[in-house]
């Protein structure tokens, strides 16, 4: 191995992808959390947040900042919908028998993933199979010199991207926010509740509703807001995009326990790391098997997940 | 020709004669019209539309033939059965496509027992015209391009190269058609890379590229990829040249990667728009009417495969059969079409044409 500035260029390839992954897990985690249903349609969510956002900033041209709000808007809207479309109507069984039921849980399962397919062969019927076109003052690819940041000696060399700025400052964001509202506001009380217990939470009066509408909205509404930046950062828009990123999402979510969202986020981290500082051994084309190797690795040695089994969900 | 009169004659004395003759001439296509490969077969389904209305036009033969579109998503699953189903259709006498080399010779593996002729306009892999004496294609393998960049980028004195190809039965063959003529001219590859399909980040490819110091970087990916990787390189500061494949060569390329992204690839191509031959203009300016967009290699590679099986079709006419077809296409030589002269080895039944070489100059594919 040779720890040399392109090593170090290779550890932040892969920071910066796993920033990508954490982006889009967080949101996953969530609906998870709660719901205890792998919700497929984010990776959908997720690319017609970019497709929104696209489509804002060409027509309308506000500052990204303002195209950010009102694509968190588009999502949250989009959460709203899919609840309805393929979650809400498995839930109109009240008693307690439905609300344990493994089968209406794999119910909504097969429906999120039909509605997933559905929204992408309509995109693709619709807008195209290929990448879109993001103009390039909208593209977030300028590179910063790490030497132009004042950087000296060794890691002067290193580049960095304003996409990756963005990502980072976005996961932060998003992560900080996403505990301010779980741990500090009513709302967040009552996800938590539900996530613990939907029956025992029904029963102190939890409008159990309510709650899952409001967990589609947030987790939605930050999936949307990933398409839109790592779209602009990659420039790569187009109906399959939430496919690759979904499925690391996924795969951190179990590593990190299922359903915990700072587990998921530390696993996508060290999934994107160990990926690309795998390449530096074996073929990129192989790089998938250290994701996998690593999740059955896990699931052996801590079925719980690295993060899970602690007794707070969400 | 037949009045009417002695038409009905025949069909009373030979009932079976006069159905074979008023029955169109069938052909299947089997193409990616759903999924991530969509848009390059609704561009072949353009194509040959063009020139399947302007065969039947001009009246070769007296009967018209059309032409049968299956969705196979260019997936080598779906294009066995498609295969099937076109197999066991009797009226089908010939077929087109698919679009990438896994799933043609998929489905060449079902064409080779029904003895149906199949001829693609993409499938480049060297194996698919070995399959059976009925696979034809329309475009050069990389069996001739690798070597034809090769020599090129040795020319202009680069001696180590790094290539980077997609990890698919076609990137196989773009690494071993490269490497093998670019080592046997003396040059050296410093490492081949394969990347997953649908993967869009290359940065950990390029760094671990950029630490070997080659002289050049030749891809070997579709234009979506290569936009991705010439966006990435800017990004990290990669002087050095690259080449492309000839699947690069799209006017979207320079609009995805960014005009500075994309200034300096080299690539190969059999068509260009620009080229002043009266066919390729007519084409162009046909296409461009009909569809309100340019055609790129791809549009021209489908066009000129359709209009060398209507070609074989004139020439069975009016017997038209499975296994005469076969041989007509054999027999195809300089024909004149928008992608050059093409000639199909009798023998090897791999086709002959003529490169050109481009470079991306000001944002725009310059002719060399």
């Amino acid at each position: 191995m040779n720890l040399d500035v392109f090593f170090l260029q290779q550890v932040l390839n892969g920071l910066s992808v796993g920033l990508v992954y954490a982006l889009v897990a967080i949101g996953f985690t969530l609906i998870f959390g709660v719901l205890n249903v792998v919700n497929f349609a984010h990776g959908e969510v997720y690319m017609l947040g970019a497709f929104a956002g696209l489509v804002l900033l060409t027509t309308l041209g506000p500052p990204l900042l303002a195209a950010v709000l009102l694509v968190l808007a588009v999502g949250a809207f989009l959460g709203f919908g899919l609840e309805r479309i393929a979650f809400r109507p498995f839930r109109r069984f009240r008693d307690e028998a439905s609300l344990k039921s493994k089968a209406v849980r794999e119910a909504t399962l097969l429906s999120s993933l039909a509605v997933s397919i559905v929204v992408r062969e309509l995109t693709e019927k619709f807008l195209g199979a290929d990448m879109q076109v993001v103009p390039e003052r909208f593209r977030l690819q300028e590179p910063i010199l790490l030497e132009d940041l004042g950087v000296t000696g060794p890691l002067s060399e290193l580049v960095i991207i304003d996409g990756q700025l963005w990502i980072l400052g976005a996961a932060v964001v998003m992560f900080a926010a996403l505990q301010w509202v779980l741990h500090r506001t009513d709302i967040g009380l009552s996800i938590r509740a539900v996530a613990a217990n939907p029956l025992g939470a029904q029963f102190v009066g939890i409008n159990a509703n309510r709650v899952v509408i409001a967990t589609f909205a947030i987790g939605s509404a930050m999936g949307a807001v990933a398409g839109l930046l790592i779209g602009l950062y990659t420039a790569d828009i187009q109906p399959h995009m939430g496919f690759a990123p979904g499925v690391k999402a996924f795969v951190a979510m179990v590593m990190g326990g299922l359903s915990s969202i700072p587990g998921a986020v530390i696993c996508a981290i060290l999934l994107g790391v160990s990926e690309a500082v795998a390449t530096e051994f074996i073929a990129q084309g192989w790089s998938d098997i250290i994701a996998y190797a690593a999740l059955l690795l896990v699931l052996l040695f801590f079925p719980q997940g690295l993060f899970g089994g602690g007794r707070e969900r969400v | 020709m037949l009045d009417r009169r002695s038409l009905l004659l025949a069909s009373a004395v030979l009932p079976g004669a006069a159905l074979a003759q008023s029955r169109p001439v069938t052909l299947g296509y089997m193409l990616p019209l759903t999924g991530e490969f969509s848009q390059y077969g609704i561009r072949f389904r353009q194509s040959a539309t063009l020139a399947l209305e302007a065969f039947n036009a001009a009246r070769r033969i007296p009967v018209p033939v059309q032409i049968l579109y299956e969705d196979t998503r260019s997936d080598a699953r779906e294009a066995t059965s498609v295969a099937q189903k076109f197999s066991d259709n009797a009226e089908i006498v010939g077929v087109l496509g698919d679009f990438s080399s896994s799933a043609s010779m998929a489905a060449a593996q079902v064409f080779a027992r029904a003895q149906l002729p199949q001829l693609s306009q993409t499938a480049s892999h060297p194996d698919f015209v070995g399959i059976s004496r009925f696979q034809f294609r329309n475009i050069t393998t990389q069996a001739y391009e690798g070597p034809f960049v090769a020599r090129w980028a040795a020319g202009n004195g680069v001696k180590r190269v790094a290539v980077i190809c997609i990890q698919n039965d076609w990137g196989q063959s773009v690494a071993q058609g490269f490497n093998t003529a670019f080592q046997a001219g003396g040059g050296e590859i410093t490492s081949t890379e394969f990347f997953n399909p649908g993967n869009r980040e290359f940065r950990s490819i390029l760094t671990k590229i950029q630490r070997e110091r080659p002289d050049a970087v030749y891809l070997g990916m579709f234009y979506e990829d290569g936009a991705a990787v010439l966006q990435q390189r800017r990004q990290l500061a990669m002087r050095m040249p690259f080449y492309a494949t000839s699947s690069l060569y799209e006017p979207r390329l320079i609009e995805l990667a960014g005009a500075p992204a994309a200034e300096g690839l080299f690539l190969a191509t059999s068509f260009m728009p620009t080229n002043p031959d009266p066919r390729v203009q007519a084409f162009v300016t046909e296409h461009t009417r009909r569809f309100n967009m340019e055609p790129n290699s791809f549009s021209a590679q489908a066009f000129d495969a359709v209009n060398i099986m209507l070609e074989a079709i004139a020439r069975a006419a009016p017997d038209v059969t499975r296994a005469r077809l076969r041989d007509e296409l054999a027999a195809t030589r300089d024909f004149p079409g928008v992608t050059g002269a093409t000639t199909f080895d009798p023998q090897t039944r791999e086709p002959s044409k003529t490169l050109a070489r481009m470079q991306v100059r000001d944002g725009r594919f310059t002719a060399l």
